[in-house]
């Protein structure tokens, strides 16, 4: 009969729990924390079965909120290892990550097609996935000749006629900040023009899902949104354009990146360059209208037109300092509550 | 029942309760004593700065009065739909009782979210009512019947109603018919009947239900969001504002727990209040 000592029982118990973070460590799995619907769909198509499987790589999708993710993001960074091997986030939630020590640092070492990032664009611990920016967007048949400034947004023939988000109150107050000769670190003048806005019985609608019934349904002829939701809704049979107004538009950018506490970092760095990828980047901006983020992701000359920004227009996109939203963003919302909605 | 076995009884849902709502509870309420900074989000800290700002600031006082009024309004206005069907309900002597019973139950079988989305394609600008009075040259533009708190009022007094009317109508069936015979008998008109006889008696049903009610018209998040629209504000989507908006924790805790204790407040001093005057009835 085999002997089992007391030694040889702790050996072999510390081993056992050793097992599962071996196996952990060795499975080829990836888990992405990202958007559901047309997002996830997406990543799915293009990236996870085009890319990742063929490398052997299982990619399981975490869909949430941008929120709970965020927070997933922020309450696990002391944990020795996170639940998520990729976190997708808009720009401004990535910056605060960033602040916070809870990403990976990235270059072309670790994920080689950052070197084809457009340098504008180009972060140390996340990748821009895709871009657009929130600018005009309008009603072409009611607005025949196209909107040059911002100011447009204020000028009383369009009364009632102008729908803001609810949702978007830090891009709405940035634009106001700029039209009251406020810039990127100075949203005070905001105040004026909001209280204007309100004067002139602009729509506030709760969701991006009621700008676009309040478009369609020629409540409101003008609003301040990404110019990839309003090709989306113009490829829906809604008569939409956009402009970059000379004045300029606020860049909104998607990311993605690798927590420090990723349990398979590798993985997800695998996963980072594969989202930088040509045919993933053309697909999203095929039905979402988010413009490529990478030089080499070639967009059918129709689709480019519609959706891409010429040189001068990116030289007017606003450059958001996410240190000041961050600092301000509680107070910009207090007011955008109480004095403009109120 | 002794009193080892009443605790078996209770053991599994109390066990529940202190797991899924104690718990989560002490969590926030100690965030409610944080200190929110925009960067790192929460500091740690055993500051009243959250409850202070909640309970001065004079936005959230109105955020407050228009819960309590909405809640309040919706409350008065179930119990006065719903005390007649009740009344019906369980007087029903046919056999379709049961069937008419389930059609009580039906509207809890929609969501809220879908419930309101009716009342918008029936409220809105384009919606069926305007429509209809446009067409008819009742109107000429569309009557602002959405994002108001007529509206507010309208979608939660639809969702809560099968509560109050299914509690009422359970101690409404508790009252022996004779009792009102008795008095009708004695020559007292059916309004006296039923000021001085059913509604002492139903008093239990009128303050569960109240209660019960109350509750769920202080909490409503889904109702105010869509069919106040952003310009209405109640406090579920304030404290919903502070959590996913800017991430201000300690805040949106604080704001939770005054919602909290002046539901709780409303609620005893009501439903003793409630109780005193029909019994002295």
């Amino acid at each position: 009969m085999t002997e089992f000592t007391r030694r040889d029982f702790i050996g072999v118990a510390a081993a056992t729990t050793l097992l599962p973070r071996v196996s952990y460590a060795q499975s080829s799995q990836v888990i992405v924390g990202t958007w559901g619907g047309d997002y996830g769909d997406l990543l799915r198509e293009g990236v996870d079965q085009a890319i990742m499987v063929p490398q052997g790589i299982e990619v399981l999708q975490d869909v949430s909120g941008p929120v709970p993710r965020r927070t997933k993001l922020m309450a696990e960074r002391q944990n020795r290892r996170g639940s998520m091997d990729v976190a997708c986030l808009a720009d401004f939630d990535m910056f605060t990550a960033t602040e916070l020590g809870a990403l990976e640092e990235l270059d072309e070492q670790n994920v080689p097609r950052m070197g084809n990032v457009f340098p504008f664009l180009r972060k140390s611990h996340s990748i821009p996935q895709i871009y657009s920016a929130h600018t005009i967007v309008y009603n072409t048949d009611r607005i025949t000749t196209p909107p040059k400034s911002i100011h447009d947004l204020w000028d009383p023939k369009y009364r009632g006629k102008v729908g803001l988000s609810d949702f978007l109150f830090t891009t709405n107050t940035a634009f106001a900040a700029i039209a009251g000769g406020g810039s990127m670190t100075d949203f005070a003048p905001a105040k004026k023009k909001l209280m204007e806005w309100r004067s002139l019985d602009a729509k506030v609608l709760a969701s991006t899902e009621a700008v676009a019934a309040a478009f369609k349904s020629e409540e409101i002829w003008m609003t301040i949104i990404a110019a990839a939701r309003g090709y989306m809704w113009n490829e829906a049979g809604i008569p939409l354009g956009h402009v970059i107004a000379e004045e300029g538009a606020f860049p909104t950018v998607y990311e993605a990146a690798v927590p420090r506490n990723a349990r398979n970092k590798e993985n997800g760095l695998k996963y980072l360059d594969a989202m930088l990828e040509p045919a993933a980047q053309t697909a999203f901006a095929a039905k979402m209208g988010y413009v490529p983020t990478v030089s080499d992701a070639i967009l059918d000359p129709e689709l480019d037109k519609r959706i891409n920004f010429t040189e001068a227009e990116k030289e007017r996109f606003w450059r958001p300092d996410f240190a000041y939203l961050a600092k301000y963003q509680a107070e910009m919302l207090d007011f955008w509550n109480r004095d403009f909605k109120g | 029942m002794r009193k080892h076995e009443t605790a078996v009884f209770i053991l599994p849902a109390g066990l529940l309760v202190c797991a899924l709502l104690g718990v989560p509870m002490l969590m926030m309420a100690r965030i409610s004593l944080n200190h929110y900074d925009p960067m790192v989000l929460m500091v740690e800290a055993l500051t009243a700065e959250n409850y202070l700002r909640a309970v001065t600031d004079p936005y959230y006082q109105q955020v407050l009065m228009v819960t309590l009024g909405v809640a309040l309004s919706s409350t008065v206005l179930t119990l006065l739909l719903a005390f007649p069907a009740a009344y019906w309900l369980s007087r029903m002597e046919s056999r379709w009782k049961s069937t008419v019973t389930i059609l009580t139950l039906f509207p809890l079988l929609v969501g809220n979210v879908v419930r309101s989305a009716g009342w918008i394609a029936l409220l809105g600008n384009d919606g069926l009512i305007n429509a209809t009075l446009q067409e008819a040259g009742f109107i000429v533009g569309p009557l602002r019947l959405l994002y108001t708190p007529g509206a507010v009022i309208v979608g939660i007094v639809g969702v809560v109603l099968p509560y109050m009317v299914l509690t009422l109508s359970a101690v409404i069936e508790g009252i022996p018919r004779q009792v009102e015979e008795a008095a009708g008998n004695l020559g007292a008109r059916p309004l006296t009947v039923f000021r001085r006889v059913v509604l002492p008696l139903a008093t239990p049903g009128v303050v569960a239900g109240s209660v019960l009610v109350f509750i769920l018209c202080m909490n409503a998040y889904a109702t105010p969001v869509l069919l106040g629209g952003p310009q209405f504000q109640m406090m579920a989507p304030a404290v919903y504002d502070q959590f996913s908006r800017v991430s201000n924790w300690p805040f949106g805790a604080a704001l939770a727990f005054i919602l909290l204790i002046v539901t709780l407040l409303m609620t005893v001093v009501g439903s003793a209040a409630l109780s005193r005057k029909y019994r002295a009835a």
